[in-house]
């Protein structure tokens, strides 16, 4: 049986008195909304009903007796339901069924520039879905990629399968992107993921490998495209809260502080519908007081959407976010015995922070065989650090794309489109400079061979910083899916990456503490690569499994190094990189219902080549499971998570932060417990979480203790 | 079946193993740092004191030249001495001035003709710096961690090439 995760809570609410003999009910989701098509069968009997579009069913003419029914539905968790007793009266249940964790059956992805299914992918891809976020009560986005197997995160940097070190967010190798739309910034080129609207995803697609092709530069090393809500019928309004306390640390010593600190927040999101016209508004504030010194956050994020169908098939969305951040700048911990407390001319330095992110999306339905859509955002970010030096820097980043599918037969199927972008700098760190980008994408995709899936495509990019030559890239890519058997699926991908430096991989010139600076380097060139994967996804009755290899083959990666005088850290290429690994994903439904379990393991060989050692900050093993328990309207969960020991860092780092060398592997768990029920009628949710509950203490990156062991209580209404 | 949950039985008590171990922990013990001095030329006449000092920042005007600003002094070295090795843990002049994990920015061997040890900065000359390739006008920082000996910090005092003066 294909890998469907499975549902959470599922229970009778209302009994009413009917016919003899018929089944009639209602199924919702967890906010109340009605599941439209779900698939309602009597186990054993070929007898079933699909819900209507209010969610309605009925299954009439049933012998009395006692019946199992299963529900199911694409993306959500499918559930059995035993012992529904059928006589003289009529029971109406309302079914809630749970969004599926992560799946790999029948789920549509998009993050290949058009909607493909899950399995007919020709790279390893993991499907998430956001409920996760909220059960487990991640603070931010980024919190959910550390449980992602072949994900690393170093504090707020991203890595797909080793793509990354750490390079305090400059120069990301990940893109990011919301319905299609790049989130890099115009300077830094980062990712701020508190600008991600969590309440408004309907899925997380991650694309683990190179995807050059189809995006350019930044996805170098994978694409994470996190898609919008489509717009809601019936009005929807959904409050959460949430309240948090870290608790003492292990160590008398590292209590700096003698309270418990806090975190907390709240947020309000309300989508409905004018005729053509659906809207989302969505508010949210949240604090941290952190656990360690001067590492407060104060943020609120507004978010804005609107969907309007033009006509039936051609659609315009347009969405807005505004970040407001103001932080604590703490960039290392003063020494071992002062591990939550930052170095004496850090404590105090603050970052105050504002952005702006707009997107337009037109979807143009020219038939049933062409459709086009255009793309454009503008994406303003402004930060101001105050510290050593006054460091500020703005910058506009304005985007468009235009993108056409077309079905040329069956079995063909092409994706095209021409791209542009322009950032404009303000910074007295990062200089002044101007950027520009030109593209042009196509792919194909054939199918005319029985149960292969063949795809090749190609793009080219022209990048220009105006003080630098503009420099061409071409990035070919090709992809095979083979169903060898119903329950076995080959694939294989190999392909070319490049990646342009940013602005502040160029230009950046700062002091940052400890004597040391920041100097720029106006000779640093584009880095490019090659990249094949093979791989294979099996899947038996309730257990699947993922397994691929891969390689990358890095030119002129760039990393930041110290210079030979050991005072100055620069952005240089490293002449020839290389990374190998094996990852395995396995999931397994153990008790259907009721208990599943999943494991994820990444064995990653990475090298400079020329110094013949392993790259920066990239651990060698790392292991994810997660075990889940849900009766009825109970939800059980224990997540553990295992990072080898990085086997090397930035030695010349350890001339600025003290006890630097601490590193350990990381074995970090995290329990969690919630409950659903209803409050008048409304669906509600209380979760409880506790994170790193044997309170290990490790470093993602030097000097940076990771979060110590945590309790938070999160409570959730959709009414 | 039974093989899978043998499995997560294993990874629970690996779990709970790994439990009892804490990671990071805050290391105690003394900090030191040591290295040689090498005199290059002929001794100044009627030196009274040579010391080895680190300060935490480098001294921008006389106001840094203070007991604030002072990390560690060395015990005086012999007048006329062409070579030097040195431990600050054996070696500490005054227990008011114990060098502490961190980074410290000026490390300078200073002469004095003053018998007494004096915070007055016109009574000292700094003659030789801790510095990136030899370059005396560009001062290294030293890293001290926490219950280690930092080893190498090495200064060459070239008497016939006295190193820039911090302010007076």
């Amino acid at each position: 049986m294909k890998n469907i995760f499975l549902i959470l809570f599922l229970f009778p609410l209302v009994f009413i008195t009917a016919q003899t003999g018929i089944l009639t009910g209602k199924v919702i989701n967890e906010k109340g909304q009605p599941v439209f098509g779900a698939s309602v069968l009597i186990v054993g009997t070929v007898r079933g009903a699909s819900a209507d579009e209010n969610g309605n069913f009925e299954i009439k003419n049933l012998p009395e007796g006692t019946y199992s029914i299963q529900v199911s539905a694409i993306s959500y968790e499918r559930k059995t339901l035993n012992n529904i007793l059928i006589n003289e009266s009529t029971k109406a249940i309302t079914i809630i069924l749970t969004e599926a964790l992560i799946q790999t059956e029948q789920i549509i992805v998009s993050a290949g520039k058009y909607e493909q299914r899950v399995q007919d992918l020709t790279v390893s891809t993991a499907v998430l879905q956001p409920e996760v976020i909220s059960k487990r009560n991640h603070l931010t986005f980024d919190d959910l990629l550390r449980y992602v197997p072949g994900v690393q995160m170093n504090l707020e940097q991203v890595s797909i399968r080793g793509s990354s070190g750490y390079s305090k967010g400059a120069g990301a190798r990940v893109l990011v992107a919301l319905n299609g739309l790049p989130m890099y910034s115009g300077d830094n080129g980062d990712i701020v993921w508190e600008m991600i609207p969590v309440a408004d995803i309907e899925r997380i697609e991650i694309i683990k490998g190179p995807a050059s092709s189809l995006y350019g530069s930044t996805a170098i090393g994978g694409v994470i495209n996190i898609i919008t809500k489509s717009s809601v019928k019936k009005p929807i309004t959904n409050f959460r809260s949430y309240f948090g306390v870290y608790d003492k640390p292990t160590y008398d010593v590292w209590d700096w502080n003698s309270s418990f600190r806090q975190f907390y927040g709240a947020e309000l999101t309300h989508s409905n519908s004018y005729e053509n016209l659906g809207y989302t508004f969505s508010f949210k504030k949240f604090d941290n007081d952190s656990y360690r010194q001067n590492d407060f956050t104060k943020r609120y994020l507004v978010y804005v959407k609107l969907n309007y169908d033009l006509t039936k098939e051609n659609k315009l969305i347009f969405f807005a976010n505004y970040l407001s951040m103001n932080r604590g700048n703490f960039l290392y911990w003063k020494d071992s015995r002062n591990a939550l407390v930052p170095k004496d001319e850090d404590n105090g330095n603050i970052v105050k922070s504002n952005r702006i992110f707009t997107g337009l999306i037109y979807h143009h339905h020219f038939s049933d065989e062409l459709t086009s859509e255009f793309k454009a955002s503008y994406y303003r970010t402004k930060f101001t650090g105050y510290g050593l030096e006054v460091t500020t820097s703005t910058a506009d980043l304005l985007r468009g794309e235009v993108l056409v599918n077309y079905k040329a037969s069956n079995e063909f199927f092409i994706t095209g489109g021409m791209e542009i972008s322009h950032a404009n700098v303000a910074s007295n760190i990062f200089k002044n400079p101007t950027f520009f980008g030109g593209a042009g994408y196509a792919q194909a995709e054939y199918k005319g061979i029985p149960d292969l899936i063949l795809t090749a495509g190609f793009r080219y990019d022209y990048i220009k910083i105006n003080t630098t030559n503009g420099k061409n890239a071409v990035t070919p890519r090709a992809g095979l899916n083979y169903k060898f058997t119903n329950d076995l699926i080959l694939r294989a991908s190999v392909g070319t990456g490049f990646r342009a430096p940013t602005p502040s991989e160029v230009f950046t010139s700062t002091a940052i503490g400890g004597g040391v600076s920041v100097i720029e380097n106006p000779n640093l060139t584009y880095e490019t690569s090659f990249s094949f994967e093979v791989g294979m996804h099996y899947m038996m009755r309730d257990i699947s499994l993922d397994a691929a290899f891969y390689q990358n083959e890095f030119k002129n990666f760039i990393e930041p190094n110290f210079t030979e005088n050991g005072n100055d850290i620069q952005f240089i290429n490293i002449p020839e990189a290389r990374i190998q690994g094996l990852e395995l994903v396995s999931d397994w439904n153990i008790i259907p219902s009721t208990l599943t379990f999943s494991i994820g393991y990444n064995y990653m060989w990475s090298r400079d080549i020329a110094k013949n050692k392993s790259m920066k900050y990239r651990p060698r093993n790392t292991v994810y499971t997660n075990l889940r328990v849900y009766p009825n309207q109970f939800e059980l969960g224990i997540d553990f998570r295992y990072l080898s020991r990085t086997e090397e860092i930035d030695p010349l780092m350890l001339l600025i932060v003290v006890d630097g060398d601490m590193r350990v592997p990381i074995y970090v768990t995290d329990l969690m417990a919630g409950y659903n029920f209803f409050i008048m009628n409304v669906p509600a949710k209380v979760f409880i979480n506790a994170k790193n509950i044997f309170n290990y203490n490790y470093t993602e990156f030097i000097g940076n203790l990771a979060p110590i062991r945590n309790y938070s209580l999160s409570f959730e209404l959709f009414f | 079946m039974s093989k899978l949950l043998t499995l997560i039985s294993v990874l629970g008590l690996t779990v709970l193993m790994i439990s009892c171990d804490k990671g990071i922990e805050p290391v105690e013990g003394k900090s030191a740092f040591s290295g040689k001095i090498v005199f290059k030329g002929g001794w100044l006449a009627g030196i009274k004191r040579t010391h080895l000092v680190v300060f935490k920042e480098p001294i921008r005007s006389v106001n840094d030249f203070s007991a604030a600003n002072l990390s560690f002094v060395l015990d005086s070295i012999p007048y006329g001495t062409k070579e030097f090795s040195y431990n600050s843990s054996d070696m500490q002049f005054s227990p008011i001035f114990s060098i502490t994990p961190g980074s410290h920015k000026y490390i300078v061997v200073a002469q004095s003709k003053t018998p007494e040890l004096t915070l007055i900065r016109a009574d000292w000359t700094v003659v030789g710096v801790y510095c990136e390739s030899g370059d005396q006008s560009k001062p290294k920082a030293m890293i001290i961690n926490t219950g280690k000996t930092t080893a190498n910090v090495n200064i060459t005092v070239d008497f016939n090439n006295p190193p820039p003066q911090p302010p007076m």
